[in-house]
């Protein structure tokens, strides 16, 4: 027994990649050794970890009770149609063989009464792929003589976002502050902060999480 | 951030939308002896065609099990027609009568014939056959009724019977071969 090794974690892991394997088809429960994994278990635990082993342990019991029920599955299916054979070599009565289906009845779920043009609708919706892109169609400006309240800007978002990337590409890459670093108008950094945002989402600029920097 | 939004949206409702389409394929009845949806059929529904798939269904199928459970629904798979579909859970099964021959014992028996037959000749039997194990002269009538409800085929011109899948839906095999053998050993 050693006592500082922690194996919880690792056999955990093991019996994830285990299960995934056993539901994506690739190993069969009943040729599965388990023993190894029990063995890892037993040698590496100790006073010291138990606590964590309790979880682990509860997870290998739980893959040694499925294969015990496949056995279980195994076992009653062989030579099916002699068993049937002997029961009725014993030329069982009506009532007798109808007492053998008792308990064996599923009762099957189906709403055919119910309409589904809707469901049969999103169903088909659903399988369909998706595009997402937007277009974004800028308004056209025309000269009239009558006095308007609100102020159109002198240039399209457009036009003032690309004239942003313009002037800070020289700096790319770096820190996503120093992009503010020049300005101290309020106003102007969330305008600038949206052109950020617009060109990373078109992807001319991209950001790096871990070191906080933008670049190209 | 329009798109975004979108992309949110689009994710909550897909979930949703997973559900929903999940339950309408494994309710449906297609025929008189199909019910719910193969493998194929919902992965195709679901729009997955990604390299772990199958994972992805057994997790899908596990999960919405888990859902089902506690509303007294299960989710199970037909291995004569590999059709997964949804049944009531076995108390529920029993409260509201589920045995197709309530009141026909001759029935039942004339289909665990057919069904003992065709087990051991690889799913074909004949009416002289299941006559024979019947001990009883006439079974056309029992059969021609076993037919109307949907659990077999019959042959009129070579006199071959085949059970559907439908048998596969409504009896748990698995549970009436464990009762056999406990009989047996009585």
């Amino acid at each position: 027994m050693t006592e500082n090794i922690d194996l919880s974690e690792e056999l955990n892991k093991k019996i994830e990649i285990i299960k995934d394997d056993i539901l994506s088809g690739k190993t069969s429960l009943l040729e599965l050794e388990l023993n190894p994994l029990f063995h890892d278990l037993k040698d590496s635990l100790s006073i010291f970890n138990i606590e964590n082993y309790s979880l682990t342990y509860k997870n290998v019991c739980e893959l040694l009770n499925e294969k015990f029920e496949e056995l279980k599955k195994l076992l009653s299916s062989l030579n099916i149609d002699e068993k049937f054979f002997e029961f009725m070599k014993g030329h069982p009565e009506d009532e007798e063989i109808s007492e053998i289906f008792k308990g064996c009845w599923r009762k099957v779920f189906h709403i055919d009464g119910m309409s589904l043009n809707f469901l049969e609708y999103a169903s088909d919706r659903f399988c369909k792929e998706r595009i997402l892109e937007l277009e974004i169609k800028h308004l056209k400006k025309g000269k009239i003589d009558d006095q308007f309240l609100l102020e159109i800007p002198k240039y399209k978002f457009t036009e003032k976002m690309t004239s942003f990337f313009n002037k800070i590409k020289e700096k790319l890459p770096c820190y996503f502050e120093d992009i503010f670093d020049d300005e101290l108008d309020q106003m102007k950094v969330y305008e600038y902060f949206v052109y950020l945002l617009h060109l990373l989402q078109l992807g001319k600029i991209k950001y790096e999480k871990n070191t906080n920097t933008l670049y190209i | 951030m329009k798109k975004i939004q979108i992309h949110y949206i689009f994710e909550v409702t897909k979930k949703m939308n997973e559900i929903s389409i999940l339950m309408h394929l494994l309710s449906r009845k297609k025929n008189l002896y199909q019910i719910g949806a193969t493998k194929e059929e919902i992965l195709e529904r679901l729009n997955a065609n990604h390299k772990n798939k199958s994972i992805y269904f057994q997790n899908l199928i596990t999960g919405l099990s888990t859902y089902l459970e506690p509303l007294g629904f299960q989710i199970r798979h037909n291995p004569l027609d590999s059709h997964w579909f949804l049944n009531y859970d076995p108390e529920i099964s029993e409260l509201i009568s589920a045995n197709p021959f309530e009141g026909k014992p001759s029935l039942a028996a004339t289909l665990l014939c057919t069904l003992t037959l065709c087990l051991k000749n690889s799913g074909v039997s004949s009416i002289h056959e299941i006559s024979k194990l019947r001990r009883k002269k006439d079974v056309n009538e029992d059969l021609k009724a076993l037919e109307k409800k949907g659990y077999l085929f019959i042959d009129k011109n070579s006199g071959h019977v085949q059970l559907t899948s439908l048998i596969g839906y409504q009896l748990d095999m698995h549970k009436l071969f464990v009762k056999l053998a406990l009989k047996l050993k009585e």
